[in-house]
């Protein structure tokens, strides 16, 4: 059984892992938790970190010994900088808790790029798992945010995800709030629904790896696929209709309606992984195969995972990218409003000398 | 010369102690006669009083013929004793009043008043015999000792006699009261003369027979009846009496058996503490006694010994013993206790209210409850765990 750490940093990563933790306990809803225990497909551990208390008090299923509280008032108020040397004060507190936790064979961080404590730590932490944690993969997760939320958002998702790269984990899973806002009409249920898709899919992934297939793939495919590429990648996914064939659900899970990252796979997928589950009958192994030789020659290597199981096929689709032109515009906006920001502020402070020099050669007098 | 006057002096002097009592003497208005039957006296030369007869009736009385010289046909009356004075006026208007000082056998003595200076100036026939007439009165106190016997006894009755008069009491008899069913033993009919002033006491026994009633009996009073010297005859009786028959005790044991009370209701599965005394109220020894319990279903011993044997228990002797008891069963419980001696038995009983301990009464809440609050505090338990 394959030992799993998922760490949530920060408050977006904290609610995924919320969402995570909720999936975990099944379909007993709201009170599940009260009378069952979360079931993992694999043995999976997991801990929310934060500076803001109130964020961590705000998660639903997510056990208390699980929430670990960085000491910084009340966050860090989205100063990346300020982050930085929290999580350097609190490193020893951070690690000996996940040391806690045993050994591990695979690492997911889960954070937002846009926010003060997640996105300040996860670099970091990257470094740090990778000293601790030698042979076991590190995936970060990171969600993008929307391009409307403010320069420093922009500005944080710009400088965390070129950090984390530079810690050179074994790969990035992009999640874009902008690309999914289409999931609902408010924010706050597209956050919700984000958040549950994102942890739908990493335990769909998880359960895959840890289970005995028809057709294997397994953790060693995974790094193998995170490490085609840059090295970032994102998860499409679906789920066949009564009348789909096996096949129509494999190019299903490639289409954009079910990415978490708005990208052409068929243009600039490096390499993919599969994972097909669903009820033997509907699973032509011949036609999978087949129709994963076809891909092969489009999007580059394709791994692929069979897993028998009650109901219609649901395929995931897990892929690293050989150029990432989404990102760009994100870097370009970012840039932007940094200069933008940057004018504003000399700008500003040009009025605010230019106000001052008029008292400049004056004492007050009393 | 000197000689001849001391004399007269002297002899004035003593004639003159001699003529001042003579007058005094002149000024007395009441006097004292004695006159004998059929005999007479007369007064101050006017009034003549005659003694016609005497008699013993009434106290004592006496025939009188008053008469003077200017009413020589007077006026008889009879004095009695005690009774107020009698008055006559003669004829030439002097007036004495009479009362009867005593009577004798021949004779009788009176008082006269007069306002006039009395002079017995004539009296015929000589001497009058002073001899009283003698009557006996008897009286009789009755005292039975002691008053209150019980049936079979004897107790002895007195009879204190008492001649409180002047004359000697003959041919006295006794006649005493009696109580149905008992028997004198010793009582005489007849009792010897009792002489003036004499005390005679008498005393017999009174048995109770054996069929007699018990309770509070009446002895009717003692008469007596006797005569006097001169033949006349007199009756007094005493109180009645009362004598306290009780009847005749049986030496028997008799045992009466007693529990002490307990609070009513008490709770199942504790303990009943039940005392039990025996007490002997007889008065005679009672040898072997046995005691038997009879506990209900649902009720066991706990502690004790429930059914002891005695060997004896002494008059007005307890003896008492403890045991505790226990309920399993709610509802109401009676113990009978039996005492048993000789062919004789009682019972007492020990009643008590079982009801299920507070607790108990509430297993079936308490039950249904348990897993509710197991899963109350699992659910707290969980939500603590996923509390932060």
């Amino acid at each position: 059984m394959l030992n799993i750490l998922v760490l949530g940093l920060g408050q977006c990563g904290n609610r995924i892992l919320d969402a995570m933790n909720r999936e975990a306990f099944g379909r007993g809803g709201t009170f599940a938790k009260y009378y069952t225990r979360q079931k993992f497909p694999a043995s999976v551990k997991t801990i929310a970190i934060n500076t803001a208390i109130n964020d961590l008090k705000g998660l639903v299923d997510t056990r208390a010994k699980d929430r670990l509280h960085v000491p910084h008032l009340h966050g860090v108020g989205a100063n990346r900088t300020i982050g930085k040397r929290v999580f350097e004060e609190n490193k020893e507190i951070i690690m000996s808790e996940i040391d806690k936790r045993g050994t591990f064979d695979l690492i997911f961080i889960m954070t937002s790029a846009a926010g003060g404590s997640g996105s300040s730590f996860a670099p970091l932490l990257v470094r740090e798992l990778k000293e601790t944690y030698k042979n076991a993969p590190i995936i970060c997760i990171t969600v993008l945010p929307f391009r409307e939320e403010g320069s420093i958002f922009l500005q944080n998702a710009a400088f965390c995800l070129k950090d984390i790269i530079d810690e050179k984990p074994a790969g990035v899973l992009l999640v874009d709030n902008q690309y999914l806002k289409k999931y609902a009409g408010d924010i706050k249920s597209a956050y919700d629904k984000i958040n549950n898709t994102t942890a739908r899919r990493l335990l769909f992934l998880i359960e895959a790896l840890n289970s005995e297939m028809l057709m294997v793939t397994d953790l060693g495919d995974l790094k193998t696929v995170m490490n085609g590429g840059i090295g970032i990648g994102t998860m499409g996914f679906y789920e066949a209709s009564k009348d789909s064939t096996i096949k129509s659900a494999i190019l299903g899970s490639f289409k954009p309606s079910g990415l978490l990252f708005p990208t052409n796979v068929y243009k600039e997928g490096a390499r993919a992984m599969l994972i097909i589950k669903g009820d033997k009958k509907y699973l032509d192994l011949d036609l999978i195969t087949k129709t994963i030789e076809e891909l092969s020659t489009e999007v580059g290597q394709v791994f692929k995972g069979v897993l028998i199981q009650r109901g219609r096929p649901r395929v995931l689709s897990l892929f690293t990218l050989n150029s990432v032109p989404e990102l760009e515009k994100l870097y370009a906006i970012a840039a932007e409003a940094i200069r933008f920001e940057k004018e504003n502020r000399d700008k500003s402070k040009s009025q605010l000398d230019s106000a001052f020099s008029h008292i400049e050669d004056l004492e007050p007098i009393y | 010369m000197n000689g001849r006057r001391i004399l007269i002096v002297v002899a004035a002097v003593a004639l003159l102690i001699l003529v001042l009592p003579m007058t005094a003497a002149g000024e007395e208005v009441t006097t004292n006669v004695t006159i004998g039957v059929n005999e007479y006296v007369a007064l101050n030369n006017d009034i003549y009083i005659e003694v016609l007869d005497v008699g013993i009736d009434m106290g004592g009385s006496a025939q009188v013929h008053f008469y003077s010289y200017q009413d020589s046909v007077g006026t008889e009356k009879t004095l009695y004793m005690g009774d107020v004075p009698t008055e006559y006026t003669s004829g030439s208007g002097m007036t004495i009043e009479v009362t009867l000082d005593s009577v004798f056998s021949n004779g009788a003595s009176f008082v006269i008043e007069s306002s006039k200076k009395l002079y017995v100036t004539e009296r015929h026939a000589g001497e009058v015999e002073t001899e009283a007439v003698t009557v006996p009165k008897l009286t009789i106190m009755r005292t039975i000792d002691p008053n209150e016997a019980e049936i079979g006894q004897t107790v002895k009755v007195t009879l204190t006699i008492k001649n409180t008069g002047n004359g000697t009491a003959i041919d006295i008899e006794l006649t005493e009261g009696t109580i149905a069913k008992t028997y004198k033993d010793g009582c005489p009919s007849t009792i010897d003369d009792i002489a003036a002033g004499a005390t005679e006491r008498i005393e017999y026994d009174l048995k109770l027979g054996g069929d007699a009633q018990p309770g509070t009996r009446e002895m009717p009073p003692s008469v007596l009846n006797y005569r006097g010297e001169f033949g006349d005859s007199y009756s007094t009786q005493s109180q009645s009496s009362i004598l306290e028959i009780i009847a005749e005790t049986v030496l028997l044991p008799e045992l009466t058996i007693s529990i002490d009370p307990i609070d009513y209701v008490v709770t199942c599965g504790d303990k009943v503490p039940m005392v039990v005394t025996i007490t002997n109220v007889g008065n005679a020894t009672s040898e072997k006694v046995y005691v038997k319990g009879d506990l209900p279903p649902g009720v066991r011993l706990k502690g004790g010994e429930l059914e002891p044997v005695y060997e004896s228990i002494k008059p007005d002797k307890s003896e008492e013993y403890e045991v505790t008891l226990v309920a399993n069963e709610e509802g109401k419980h009676v113990v009978e206790m039996k005492v048993m001696w000789a062919d004789e038995e009682v019972t007492a009983v020990f009643e008590f209210r079982a009801e299920k301990s507070g607790l108990e009464k509430y297993y079936v809440y308490i039950i249904a409850a348990i897993p509710i609050l197991l899963i109350l505090l699992w659910i707290i338990k969980r939500r603590r765990e996923y509390s932060y």
